[in-house]
């Protein structure tokens, strides 16, 4: 294997750590750092690693020094005051012997962290036989114990192919909601709106955790979309329409009937390239067609066929539909 | 709709990979060498370490958040571990030797040296920023010393912020290189004990 890590590229990581010291990131740094990042993902662990060797350096100016990052306030945690290097070292040293002694007891029940980056779609064995299946720039840890098994899903969508195991149930949890199945396949994704399930086989149970009022049963052909206390939408015997939402287990989008601004919203999960529809009378036309994800050039030409609007393409970055 | 990266979001990642780096710089960082000495027993290339401690360091980065992880260290060796024996598996010539080392690495406890390692390579790296070019130094002693932001130095030392910036770029270099020479070091000197210990046993 060739190391993809090269001295440009270590150069260019201290870059962004030098850019991230001042006190003035912006919006086209964050979006140069991500195209950047985008590139090869071994480099989200080396500007890490380049970030973390410059803060450690002095913990103790940078937690007394003002961290509130420039724009707007995001909460930032206060980093605990520490009384020496050397005296933390040694502490942290005696805690972790600690822990290496506990957890190499339970390394079953570790869990896994996984998540795949714009545009990256990923298909995962886990060691119980169930099959995963990650849509773009999700964020998910998986937990495989004696008498469960758990997946928490951080950010984005997953497809799970449940291998039968009455005595372990298959729960996954999204926020408060939780999805439990035996032996089936179903997804669920996160939205801003609330949670979406799609169930593709069997049979699963669905709940939110602390309100027993919102637990329904889903089967194979349902949909249904859940808020941590109601349900907000809920279809069933609808098999092709969950099929064409699940498109991109295959790496497609399947727009049937879908608005000008859903299918944008779509391409923009994948694609680094985002597209914006710049006149509202047109994103709410209906569209048709299936797509390659990757492709959101193609969806552009597409539209600017069928709908006669012009396209900006001049921006690497954007497709404005006009 | 998203149009590129609004200036919230791009203030929330900035937050979220300060917070991780704080923490990775924490509780990662001055024990590097052990995870990386672990790793070399496995028989793995220098570059092969090199490549499974950045895609350790990846998985962190990916992280919506690090408050959930109770025990960095032993989260940091789970993670390598893991990438560890999937590069094994890859390779198919799998070192049975090299397996088992994998299993007993919770064996280990720091040794005086280990804990000491972290703070010779603090003394390198000072000794390292006494080296730089003189007016590098001075913006890198203000700012990591002193603790001035940026902005604070140009204005104090008569620069442009970019001029600072490009200086604090130097250093951060200096510093990444400064680390990586202490843990090769480090990890040199870990092994030599190792066999040292071997034969007295």
């Amino acid at each position: 294997m060739v190391t993809r890590i090269d001295d440009q590229a270590r150069d260019d990581a201290a870059r962004f750590v030098a850019r991230m010291d001042a006190d003035d990131w912006t919006g086209a740094d964050e979006a140069e750092l991500q195209a950047w990042l985008a590139a090869d993902p071994l480099r989200q662990g080396l500007l890490l690693q380049v970030q973390a060797q410059w803060l450690a350096l002095t913990p103790e100016a940078e937690a007394a020094a003002p961290v509130a990052p420039p724009v707007t306030a995001v909460e930032e945690e206060a980093e605990p005051a520490s009384t020496g290097w050397g005296r933390r070292g040694v502490l942290a040293g005696m805690a972790a012997s600690a822990a290496l002694a506990f957890v190499g007891l339970r390394w079953s029940q570790t869990p896994a962290a996984y998540a795949t980056r714009l545009g990256e779609i990923r298909r995962l064995p886990l060691p119980d036989g169930s099959v995963m299946t990650m849509n773009s720039g999700s964020e998910l840890t998986v937990t495989m114990a004696a008498r469960t098994r758990e997946v928490q899903l951080a950010q984005g969508e997953a497809w799970f192919e449940v291998a039968k195991d009455a005595k372990r149930p298959f729960v996954v949890a999204a926020g408060n909601v939780r999805v439990r199945a035996v032996g089936t396949a179903f997804s669920v994704r996160r939205r801003e709106t609330g949670v979406e399930i799609l169930v593709t086989e069997g049979i699963v149970e669905t709940w939110a955790d602390g309100d027993q009022n919102l637990r329904m049963k889903l089967e194979a052909g349902d949909r249904a979309m859940l808020s941590a206390h109601a349900v907000i939408d809920y279809e069933t015997g609808i098999s092709s329409s969950v099929d064409r939402a699940l498109a991109w287990r295959g790496g497609m989008i399947d727009l049937n009937g879908r608005t000008l601004y859903d299918a944008a919203d779509e391409f923009n999960r994948y694609n680094q390239r985002q597209i914006i529809i710049a006149d509202p009378r047109i994103a709410r036309e209906e569209f048709d067609g299936l797509f390659r994800v990757n492709d959101p050039e193609g969806f552009a030409e597409a539209v600017k066929a069928s709908l006669g609007v012009s396209l900006d393409t001049s921006n690497p970055n954007l497709i404005r539909i006009e | 709709m998203r149009e590129g990266a609004t200036p919230g979001e791009a203030d929330q990642e900035f937050a979220r990979r300060r917070r991780t780096a704080l923490w990775v710089a924490r509780e990662i960082v001055p024990h590097e060498a052990r995870v990386r000495r672990w790793l070399a027993r496995s028989r793995l290339s220098p570059e092969d370490v090199d490549e499974v401690m950045q895609e350790a360091y990846c998985r962190i980065a990916m992280l919506p958040s690090v408050d959930h992880i109770d025990r960095p260290l032993a989260y940091m060796f789970s993670i390598t571990r893991n990438l560890l024996l999937r590069r094994l598996k890859r390779q198919q010539v799998v070192v049975l030797e090299a397996v088992s080392e994998i299993e007993t690495w919770q064996d280990e406890t720091p040794s005086p040296e280990e804990q000491a390692a972290s703070r010779i390579s603090y003394e390198r790296v000072l000794a390292i920023i006494g080296r730089l070019p003189e007016r590098c130094r001075r913006v890198v002693e203000l700012r990591k010393i002193e603790g001035w932001s940026q902005k604070e130095i140009a204005v104090h030392l008569g620069m442009t912020e970019k001029a600072v910036e490009k200086q604090v770029w130097t250093g951060v270099r200096a510093i990444r290189d400064a680390w990586s020479q202490a843990e090769a070091q480090s990890e040199n000197r870990m092994l030599g004990a190792d066999l040292r210990e071997a034969r007295s046993w």
